[in-house]
């Protein structure tokens, strides 16, 4: 019995080989993109989770509320840590410190040397931080960090540094040409899926150690991102307790500023990748609304797929009503028929699952790259199989259960007098209606790419206030006595052909690091915002072509305290005139010394344009010079940076030379948003082109069934503009129908999405009409070949087959 | 075996009414060979489907073996169907995509018979119609008398008591014709009742009782 059926159901595929094709092709297509983003989605869910306490492991978050709003920060002030397990000891609490870029030389027998930038995965804790989040240690135990001047090493960084991590216990390491630290424990490779991506560890006591290398502060008024502090619940205490507990801990502890209270209070851990608002150590924070967009991208596909399934099932029933009929009067009953066309069904599901995991294990490297999947992860487990039993009996049921419904209805009299025409199978206005929805679905999907990729460029192409180009920035993280060299380092630079200026710096214009601090202005009581500080040479404003609107920059000068505010500072201090605003004074921190304001620059983008732009003091600084920004000629740029790169290791041969261009770390804040655009647009086009293959299907169908109409048209006279007339004008009502219901929906998703900027597009005729045209020409092309097709046959030709 | 009783049988087209059948009273006993004659549009293809309960009429009642078959619920009257009738087309009517064993073999499933059972009846009835060398092939690829002789191969399969051939030879040149209706002579004689609906004398003659019909009456 199956085998029969299955022998006709093979058989049906075999002769319908174009029909088949769409089927196939476009199921398999869909069930591809499907099991990718699932396979995204299921990744970036999975952060952290192979933490045997994930569930109960919370972050110590701060809140702080100002008259412009609440200000988030995902650390605590360094003395908090101690605060914290005094007050709460019932739970288990533990630091994380980051060191973004610092230089660990690897110290090897022979008195060779290594040494490797960090950019990730430096960090400093103590012990009890090892209770709160599980790793293997395959030497040594988290104990050994009580000590300072210790350091655990990750398996892999232990291999890079000394080839086998054997070999690395006993060993030393200079970090950041200061502090000599001996290699204790080696600590088993965490899983790609973290955002506490351990490489070098070392003992918090070491970075109490250092002298402020490491920037331990002991007041309560200086927050960091880079301390962190985590707490492990027990089973019996909630994470409301704990709250409850930390507003009179925040009451109690945060009495500098009366207006700005601070807050802290509980992040699960299962929050830290999607939040966000606060910032972790890992490489990018995934919101969950987009993991919601692809999975909601991911069906919309495949209720595309579906559709076209039914849409050209339920058409080409017609043509196997005979069958049906036959079958009916050889005594098949209506179940046994409905069952024959389910299996039918998933047979050619069962082909396109085995299509669709073929093509998606061959994009699946192309898109783990896209999304960022680090480690070993392999496209199918036991997860992936569930996930593709479920795929297959969802789409059985949806695509097959409706046409199979139609189908073993027919009454066998009427089925096999030929009598069922398409209008008979009763599917043409839920057909139109399908197309309908189809339509509005992949102009959402148009609209949405439109928005997202003028947005995106919008963002690229943005005022930013300052010039990006040709500005090569050294990671110049280097000690006090090397400072003292860069007068005449800068000099050397000056002199290379190519080289236009020089400035050294805490920061670049635009970053992700910001260093906020209270200030005083004028002195007066201390304004309730807080204030961006950026500290930079004379010659900044020169490097980054930024213009001043009042005053001048500040002068080359060691002692006299000047400093540059920007417009946004003087517009929240409710100064109108930026001139009036020059040689009032202020200072940072609550007990710096007085500066005066000396000049008004132009607001540029402090940070990414997500953000707005912030009050800012630009001030001398020596001591907080972290990088030297170069602008250079466009000419022979690796020339000259070759030369850079050489006067650098003239100079400060203990240090590394790392560089990366300005403009490359300002695209770097969209890289995120650049690829999730980009899976968008994959998947996007995916979705628009399965439902192309849905209405070609349909049209070519259309096309045989009014075969003997558009002959006895032509035989009266029909051009062949009135025959493709004939055949768009449907559909070209019903992708207005679609876009009409498209626009609210696309409007609401979208304006949520810019929403997050506050550099932003607006809607605009424009795109709701780029979109449709679209999707009109995407539907012309569909029906177009086909149609034409037709309007040229031969009416003799056609007239006679009938 | 057959006693139709005033059944009527009508579709609406608009306001007015269009009999096909009216007041056909016709009783078949088993073991007849009755043809039905008539011009077309005379109602001969309606009353054959009315009796195979392919379609039922507006009016009148059937009773099929003593049973009454119109009162019957659907799943029971299928039954009846499934094991009494065979069926024979103008048109063949058989399944493009089955070759000619699975085209005969069909039947059988729906009647959930084991598949070695099958087998073997299938089996035999090749060989009695000597179409065994033609079992693998498609239907397509048979002349129409061979196509016909697989049809009524098909009908034959579950052992009906009745077979209800519509123009069984409406297809054929006259010599495949001629061999087709030798055919259900010999069935007939075999005990099988057999009704057919035809336009031929000839073919008519074939059988024991000819009932003729004109505009849904029966007249002779």
């Amino acid at each position: 019995m199956f085998k029969n059926y299955f022998k006709t159901a093979f058989r049906n595929i075999v002769k319908h080989k174009s029909l088949s094709f769409l089927h196939i092709t476009g199921l398999g297509v869909s069930i591809a993109s499907c099991l990718l983003i699932f396979t995204v989605v299921k990744y970036e869910l999975s952060y952290d989770t192979f933490q045997p306490n994930y569930q109960r492991i919370y972050h110590v978050v701060s809140q702080t509320s100002t008259e412009d709003g609440i200000n988030y920060t995902p650390g605590v002030p360094f003395p908090a840590l101690d605060a914290l397990q005094l007050d709460f000891p019932q739970v288990k609490t533990g630091a994380l410190m980051a060191s973004f870029g610092s230089q660990v030389t690897v110290l090897l027998k022979n008195n060779a040397q290594k040494k490797f930038i960090e950019d990730k995965g430096f960090f400093f804790c103590d012990p009890e931080f090892f209770q709160i989040f599980q790793y293997h240690w395959l030497a040594g135990s988290p104990e050994d960090l009580k000590a300072p001047n210790v350091t655990a090493l990750s398996e892999s960084t232990a291999v890079k540094y000394f080839g086998n991590w054997k070999d690395a216990i006993g060993q030393s390491l200079l970090l950041d040409n200061a502090q000599l630290v001996k290699v204790t424990g080696i600590i088993q490779d965490a899983p790609g899926n973290t955002d506490f991506p351990l490489s070098i560890v070392n003992s918090m006591a070491t970075a109490k150690a250092s002298n402020g290398l490491y920037f331990y502060d002991s007041t309560w008024h200086t927050t960091t991102s880079n301390f962190q502090v985590f707490m492990l619940l027990p089973q019996n205490v909630s994470e409301s307790q704990i709250n409850k507990g930390l507003i009179s801990f925040s009451k109690k502890n945060y009495t500098e500023n009366k207006k700005n209270q601070v807050l802290n209070f509980l992040e699960p851990l299962s929050e830290v990748h999607f939040d966000n608002r606060f910032e972790n150590f890992g490489d990018h924070i995934t919101e969950k609304s987009t993991l919601w967009t692809l999975s909601l991208i991911a069906l919309f596909i495949l209720v595309m797929a579906c559709i076209n399934f039914i849409n050209l099932t339920t058409a080409q029933a017609v043509n196997r009503s005979k069958e049906m009929g036959i079958r009916k009067v050889l005594g098949g009953n209506r179940s046994q028929l409905l069952w024959q066309v389910i299996r039918e069904t998933f047979l050619i599901v069962c082909i396109s699952v085995l299509l669709g995991i073929g093509l998606a294990a061959s994009c699946f490297p192309f898109i783990k790259n896209l999304a960022n999947i680090s480690g070993n992860v392999t496209f199918l487990n036991g997860q992936i199989i569930f996930f593709i039993f479920l795929l297959v009996v969802f789409i059985t049921i949806l695509a097959g259960f409706y046409p199979a419904f139609i189908l073993s209805g027919f009454t066998p009299v009427t089925a096999l007098k030929n009598k069922v025409s398409s209008a008979t199978v009763g599917g043409i206005s839920l057909r139109r209606g399908l197309v309908v929805l189809q339509f509005s679905i992949s102009q959402i999907l148009i609209i949405g790419t439109i928005v997202a990729i003028t947005q995106m460029s919008f963002v690229k192409n943005a005022d930013l206030g300052f010039n990006k180009a040709a500005v090569l920035v050294i990671n110049s993280n280097t000690d006090s006595t090397m400072r003292d060299r860069f007068a005449t380092y800068k000099q050397k630079l000056l002199q290379i052909p190519g080289v236009k200026s020089v400035s050294f710096s805490s920061d670049v214009p635009s970053s992700q690091n910001n260093w906020q601090t209270n200030f005083g202005f004028n002195h007066q009581p201390e304004p309730s915002f807080p204030l961006d500080v950026k500290f930079a040479d004379e010659d900044y404003f020169k490097t980054f072509g930024l213009q001043m609107i009042a005053g001048r920059p500040f002068g080359k000068s060691d002692t006299i305290h000047e400093v540059v505010v920007n417009e946004t500072f003087a517009r929240k201090l409710l100064i109108k005139n930026p001139d009036d605003i020059i040689g009032k004074e202020m200072r940072y921190g609550g007990n710096g010394p007085w500066k005066t304001i000396v000049g008004v620059v132009k607001d540029f983008k402090t940070n990414s344009l997500k953000e707005s732009i912030k009050p800012l003091a630009i001030a001398e600084r020596k001591d907080q010079y972290f990088v030297t920004s170069v602008k250079l000629n466009s000419a022979n740029i690796s020339k000259t940076r070759q030369e850079i790169e050489n006067a650098w290791n003239d100079y400060f041969p203990n240090y590394a030379f790392t560089s990366n261009y300005f403009e490359d770390s300002i695209n770097d804040f969209y890289r995120q948003d650049n690829q999730l655009t980009l899976l968008y647009k994959i998947f996007a086009f995916m979705a628009i082109l399965i439902s192309c293959l849905g209405l070609y299907g349909l049209v070519s169908f259309m096309a045989i069934q009014r075969t003997k109409e558009i002959g006895v048209r032509k035989v009266l006279g029909a051009s062949v503009q009135n025959i493709i007339y004939l055949f768009s004008k449907e559909f070209t009502i019903l992708v207005f129908i679609g876009f009409i219901i498209a626009i609210p929906v696309s409007w609401y998703i979208m304006s949520h999405w810019l929403d997050q900027f506050v550099y932003r597009i607006h809607f605009s005729i424009g795109i709701f009409a780029l979109a449709m045209l679209l999707s009109l020409v995407i539907a012309w092309l569909a029906v177009g070949y086909k149609s034409v097709k037709a309007a040229w046959a031969n009416p003799v030709k056609s007239l006679k087959s009938e | 075996m057959i006693a139709l009783k005033n059944i009527f049988k009508w579709y609406n087209t608009g306001i007015n009414r269009t009999f096909i059948l009216k007041d056909i009273s016709l009783n078949v006993a088993e073991g007849e060979f009755i043809s039905i004659m008539g011009p077309s549009g005379s109602g001969k293809s309606t009353l054959l489907h009315v009796i195979g309960l392919l379609d039922a009429p507006n009016e009148g009642s059937y009773s099929f073996m003593g049973e009454n078959v119109l009162a019957l619920k659907e799943k029971k009257r299928s039954e009846i169907f499934k094991t009494h009738i065979g069926f024979v087309f103008q048109a063949y009517h058989l399944i493009d995509e089955l070759t000619v064993y699975e085209n005969i073999e069909t039947p059988l499933i729906y009647q959930n018979i084991k598949s070695s059972e099958r087998k073997s009846m299938v089996a035999d009835i090749l060989d009695r119609f000597q179409i065994v060398g033609k079992k693998d092939l498609f239907p397509n690829q048979l002349s129409g008398g061979q196509q016909q002789l697989v049809g009524i191969a098909r009908a034959l399969i579950v052992h009906p008591k009745l077979i209800l051939a519509d123009e069984p030879t409406g297809n054929l040149n006259s010599k495949q014709g001629t061999e087709i209706m030798n055919l259900f002579k010999e069935l007939n004689q075999e005990g099988v009742t057999i009704i057919q609906v035809t336009h031929s004398e000839k073919n008519a003659e074939y059988g024991s009782r000819i009932i003729e019909l004109l505009d849904g009456r029966i007249v002779g």
